[in-house]
């Protein structure tokens, strides 16, 4: 069965380091810009993002990742470059529509805020396994129906995906049209989407019972099968991030002051 | 009768691995049982021969004309098949509706649907519950449902997937009896599936699939008796030839039946 998480080992450093300190430097990642109100610093994270995507063995990864928001990216210049409040002074044209400097310096603002936080999720999530952060999370206390509905998300939609194609298998069978026409489809839809349903809530109600008859609304402290693994660099880590993101707090203040 | 013929089978899901790799045999008159340890390519096979997978390589020809050339739809006429899990395709909210759901995408004449359906549901043994929601059924009898649904689509073929799991004993029991009545109405039944006990009781013929390829292909009982084929194909004789080889007998049975015969004489 496919998964549909991004996660891959390299056995890099990165792969090595706890998922709290990859959780921070997305926060740091997204909280020193905004709250610096500079975009240098939306630019120097990406780089150091890159960097550090490319030190994980991943940053090919991240190209499709960031080709599929390319096209949101295109719409926001598109859209601010043309009609953005402030427009005045004309940038370029193509055909009949004119960009504006004040609607483009505005876009490109924004598109440094979205390829920072994709590009800083993107070393989180390509390089930590989602089961490991959750237990993590688990450990810190919270709740382990939390962690269950998060890790679950990655099974079961794959899982639908496979029953969705058994399904329109078996009503194709029995001589269902499921492709043509608007109305064709239209036709398919409930013998389709009924016993994908009918399966959901059925798998669910066996699901909640094997997870019950296996402890899971324990209220005793549970125990883990593998070890927090925390080293000397994630505590540095741990410790740095939070003091950028308070030097970024008040270095604007005192720019405000000043 | 069906005329079935296999030529040059290939077929992969992705270009690093073929699931079948050529294959060639007919299957005629006999009821017909596939076996295989998992991943052998039964599925992919069955798949393959209801149109819903088109050949990678070669053809299967059914009544002459190749399933590459037909539709699915087209298909559903001539080749019925029961899936493995029969919440796969229940829907309607009555067990009647859901066994007519097949007839009537077909095309058959509404009065001969509900006629075909209420013999099906005669057949599988569930008369007296068409109003009732297949859902507040058990699974071994939502299962019976489903059959019934094949069933009532009266194709040339039959096509059974794991038909015995779930099911308790009155229910394997009654679906011997349906393969019976299929063979005797003349209609070509294939089963797949790894329920050795129920091939020896309800199959004539068996085809040992193992790895993608065909590596037995005999009467039941002689496939059951070459144990080189079934090691190769990591299955087990059933339970009754177990018994006598325990036994040391030197000739085997296939059935209960045969094998008190063989006491009593």
């Amino acid at each position: 069965m496919k998964t549909i998480s991004l996660y891959v080992d390299k056995g890099t450093m990165l792969n090595k380091i706890a998922p709290e300190s990859k959780i921070w430097y997305v926060i740091a990642a997204i909280t020193i810009p905004a709250l610096m109100g500079t975009r240098w610093a939306g630019i120097v994270l990406i780089a150091v993002s890159a960097a550090l995507l490319l030190y994980g063995k991943v940053l090919k990864r991240t190209l499709p990742l960031l080709a599929v928001s390319g096209f949101v990216l295109l719409t926001v210049l598109i859209i601010q470059g043309m009609f953005w409040w402030g427009n005045e002074t004309p940038l370029f044209a193509l055909g009949p529509a004119v960009f504006y400097r004040e609607g483009v310096n505005y876009a490109l603002g924004i598109l440094i805020n979205i390829i920072n936080i994709l590009m800083s999720f993107c070393v989180l999530i390509l390089t930590t396994k989602p089961s490991d952060m959750m237990e993590n999370f688990v450990r810190r206390g919270f709740s382990p129906r939390f962690g269950y509905v998060f890790i679950s998300v990655f099974q079961i939609i794959p899982q639908m995906t496979e029953t969705m194609s058994t399904i329109t298998d078996a009503q194709r069978s029995r001589g269902m049209e499921t492709e043509g026409s608007l109305a064709v489809r239209i036709k398919a839809f409930i013998p389709l989407i009924a016993p994908v349903i009918m399966s959901s809530l059925i798998n669910t109600k066996e699901r909640a019972l094997a997870l019950e008859v296996r402890g899971f609304n324990s209220r005793k402290k549970k125990t883990f099968l593998n070890d927090e693994v925390k080293t000397a660099g994630d505590r540095y880590i741990q410790i740095a991030l939070p003091v950028l993101i308070i030097a970024a707090a008040v270095w604007r203040v005192t720019q405000w002051l000043a | 009768m069906a005329v079935i013929e296999i030529k040059d089978l290939h077929f992969s899901y992705t270009a690093e691995e073929e699931v079948i790799k050529g294959m060639n045999f007919t299957i005629d008159a006999r009821s017909t049982a596939i076996i295989g340890q998992n991943g052998a390519g039964k599925t992919t096979f069955a798949k393959l021969l209801k149109g819903l997978l088109k050949p990678t390589k070669g053809e299967i020809l059914l009544n002459g004309t190749s399933t590459k050339d037909m539709t699915v739809a087209m298909l559903a006429k001539q080749v019925g098949m029961v899936f493995q899990n029969p919440n796969d395709q229940i829907f309607k909210y009555q067990v009647l509706d859901e066994v007519l759901f097949g007839p009537l995408q077909i095309g058959m004449a509404k009065e001969n649907a509900r006629r075909k359906a209420e013999q099906a549901l005669e057949a599988v043994g569930l008369t007296g519950l068409e109003t009732t929601n297949p859902y507040d059924l058990g699974l071994s009898a939502r299962k019976l449902v489903a059959v019934a649904s094949i069933l009532a689509m009266d194709t040339e073929v039959i096509l059974f997937d794991e038909p015995t799991i779930a099911q308790d004993y009155a229910g394997k029991e009654r679906l011997k009896e349906i393969v019976r009545q299929l063979r005797n109405q003349g209609k070509t039944v294939i089963t797949i599936t790894h329920d050795m006990n129920f091939v020896a009781d309800a199959f004539e013929r068996t085809i040992v699939f193992a790895g993608g390829k065909m590596i037995a292909d005999d009467d039941t009982k002689s496939v059951f008796l070459q144990k080189d084929v079934l090691e190769k194909a990591y299955l087990e004789q059933p339970d009754v030839m177990k018994l006598c080889t325990e036994l040391g007998w030197r000739e085997s049975v296939l059935s209960i039946d045969e094998f008190v015969s063989a006491i009593q004489k």
